[in-house]
């Protein structure tokens, strides 16, 4: 009575695996050969010492030894690290905090709420090299568009990125100024997935706008909101263009913009005015930022996907 | 418990106008149910009393203030809606709580009514769960037990059981009434089954394009209609209606056939061109309207038998077994006193002794 059974699924599970792994290898070896094999170059330059761009030796975890604890590469490591951390937060703060807000105003469909949705998005389109260089003129200490504003209320000229206190900050609101129409529209798709029925259901129960966000939205966009902060994660510890294009690969005034990406790229490739190249340092930077995005990235997935599945 | 007044009420989508002047007049304490075939505005009138649509024109009031202007969190009105728009992120106590959290209720008093309201409705075993983790009379309960722990004014249901089966819908019909009859509170409740506005419903109102055909209490539409289209969407099957015009002898069909005059009928019945008679009034008898039976479909309690009278077909519900098959001539006999005419706007033309 089982025949049919036994004949389809017992008969040949030999062979059944030999047809899957035929099916499965172009996809492996494509993969193998493009994405693992000089991933794991990378990591194995790590271990050697350099003349220019020639490994001269192999010397165990020494890159590595120097960029986290010889000074001054140690110093260089950890101001940078330190910003990608700052840049990580801010953006968290007020980059998908503003796009969770600003997608809560697009769900609410005011007036004009469609051309609002382009506005918002539209300068995600455009290369982080051009915003980067947009916002450098904008805030050129006497020509700039931002300060030649302010003078017009009385306040004086600010160096916006000659300052050390505010050229982080300034950056920072350049990557927002490009980036927010991204988190805005995956939280807006969110949202418009949380039924209408439970939002009037819940304005119907006495829940204002403040509680309708906290409580009924909020919990039921943990989808998008995993999406968002791994993308955010990812995006400030791999950050480059915009702090090259307007503070230079030095992370200029003083490496208050310097990320790791920057110190990264100055030593693997060196820079004309540090002078420093050292393409071993530079693979151990890498490799550690590879492990620092992987790694977290694969613990937040684990933890926030948790939050999703009490849904 | 609140009387609930709707007065010119109409809606416009820019427009597009879907309610055309509405007024119905709500007691304290009735179970008003709302049919009509599916667009006619159901939903729109149901959710602007709720405050979800905003009134175009007219006015409603609750206990006589008017509401229009209420922000509808301060309207003290709970809905229960068609999908149950449970929160999926919440157990089952804290859908049921999450109202009185916001209103700053103590967690005792919270509890208490939780308990109540589970209890009612047999949710006393499944406050833990989550939406997902119910079948769907279940999350209809719970549905139900988070708008009664808010001890409301009113209860609005929009088609609250379409998503259940057959037997599920025919209990919960029961339930729902059982709980008005407990609560006293005030319910206006939307649906297209007319069985189950004659079932539950203290009064009707049967709406058609944006406006209201008639409003009143179920047997009141069932035997007085006051037009073409009451008369035909109340009941099951429906009433027979067939087009002509009255004679001396009584009324004449299209083709001709002759059907007998209203009892009560005079000369005022001469502006009739329509003529009703419900399926369960017409008779099988020796004498009447000559036809020849169609279809004999036997349910056990009653048969239905379809017959052609001319170019007529008529449908007849009867109560008692009959030996009758297809191809049959029978002798339909309508109850004289049952008998329904509409003018040719479609209205009910009532006679004096009526
Ligand atoms: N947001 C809207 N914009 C434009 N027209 C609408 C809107 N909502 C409803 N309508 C129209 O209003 C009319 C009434 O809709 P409503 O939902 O009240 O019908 P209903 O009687 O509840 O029907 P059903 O039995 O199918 O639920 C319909 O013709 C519908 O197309
Ligand atoms: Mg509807």
């Amino acid at each position: 009575m089982n025949n049919g059974r036994r004949h389809t699924k017992k008969a040949f599970p030999w062979r059944r695996s030999l047809w899957i792994a035929s099916l499965l290898a172009p996809a492996l070896v494509v993969m193998v050969l493009l994405v693992l094999w000089p991933l794991l170059s990378a990591f194995r330059l790590a271990f050697y010492e350099f003349n220019g761009l020639q490994p001269t030796g192999f010397i165990g975890f020494e890159n590595f030894r120097k960029v986290l604890f010889e000074q001054p590469y140690s110093g260089w490591t950890y101001n940078a690290l330190k910003h990608n951390i700052i840049a990580f937060v801010a953006l968290m703060v007020f980059e998908n905090g503003t796009a969770f807000l600003l997608a809560y105003a697009l769900l609410k469909a005011l007036p004009g709420h469609r051309i609002h949705q382009v506005i918002v998005f539209l300068p995600v389109v455009l290369s982080a090299v051009i915003v980067g260089f947009l916002w450098k003129l904008f805030l050129h200490p006497l020509f700039g568009l931002v300060n030649q504003t302010l003078a017009l209320v009385g306040i004086g000229a600010i160096p916006w990125l000659g300052n050390e206190h505010t050229a982080l900050g300034s950056v920072l609101f350049a990557n927002v100024w490009h980036w927010l129409g991204f988190p805005t529209l995956v939280l807006l798709a969110g949202m418009q997935r949380v039924s209408k029925e439970v939002i009037e259901a819940a304005r119907l129960d006495g829940a204002g706008d403040y509680v309708l966000m906290t409580k009924i939205i909020w919990p039921l966009i943990a989808p998008s909101v995993t999406i968002v902060t791994i993308l955010t994660f990812i995006g400030s510890f791999n950050w480059f263009e915009i702090p090259y294009v307007m503070a230079g690969l030095t992370g200029s005034p003083g490496g208050a913009t310097d990320v790791l990406g920057l110190y990264f790229y100055r030593t693997a490739f060196g820079s004309t005015t540090t002078g420093i190249q050292d393409f071993g340092q530079g693979s151990a930077l890498a490799v550690m930022m590879f492990i620092i995005v992987a790694g977290v990235t694969a613990i937040a997935l684990r933890y926030l996907r948790r939050r999703e599945i009490e849904l | 418990m609140s009387a609930v007044t709707i007065s010119g009420v109409e809606k416009a989508y820019g427009k597009a106008q879907v309610i055309h002047g509405v007024s119905v007049d709500i007691a304290s304490g009735e179970f008003v149910i709302l049919v009509g075939p599916s667009g006619c505005g159901k939903s729109t009138l149901l959710r602007m009393i709720a405050g979800l649509e905003d009134i175009s024109a007219g006015e409603i009031a609750l206990d006589g203030k008017v509401i229009n202007d209420v922000a509808l969190k301060s309207r003290d009105i709970a809905m229960v809606f068609q999908n149950y728009a449970l929160y999926p992120h919440m157990s089952v106590r804290d859908n049921m709580a999450f109202a009185l959290t916001l209103k700053k209720t103590d967690r005792a008093e919270i509890d208490a009514k939780i308990a109540r309201a589970a209890t009612i409705l047999g949710l006393q075993d499944l406050l833990e769960r989550y939406p997902r983790q119910l079948s769907g009379g279940q999350r209809q309960r719970v549905a139900m037990g988070r708008a009664i722990v808010r001890d409301p004014k009113v209860f609005l249901f929009d088609e609250p059981l379409s998503n259940l089966d057959a037997k599920l819908r025919v209990q919960m019909r029961s339930e729902i009434k059982a709980l008005h009859q407990r609560l006293g509170t005030t319910i206006v409740y939307v649906t297209h089954d007319q069985v189950e506005a004659m079932t539950m419903a203290d009064k009707i109102v049967v709406m058609n394009g944006g406006v209201v055909e008639q409003f009143g209490a179920p047997l009141d539409l069932y035997d007085q209609p006051a037009n073409l289209f009451v008369a035909q969407f109340i009941g099951s099957p429906a009433m027979n209606i067939l087009q002509g015009h009255a004679t001396s002898g009584g009324f004449a069909a299209q083709d001709g056939t002759l059907f007998p005059p209203r009892q009560t009928g005079r000369a005022d019945v001469q502006s009739a061109v329509s003529y009703g008679i419900r399926p369960e009034h017409l008779r099988i008898s020796d004498s009447g309207v000559q036809a020849v039976v169609e279809v004999v479909e036997p349910t056990g309690s009653e048969t239905l038998v379809i017959a052609k009278a001319g170019g007529n077909t008529l449908s007849a519900l009867l109560r008692e077994r009959v030996q009758i098959v297809p191809g049959q001539p029978v002798f339909l006999a309508p109850d004289l006193t049952q008998i329904h005419l509409f003018d040719t706007r479609g209205q009910r033309v009532t006679s004096r002794l009526q």
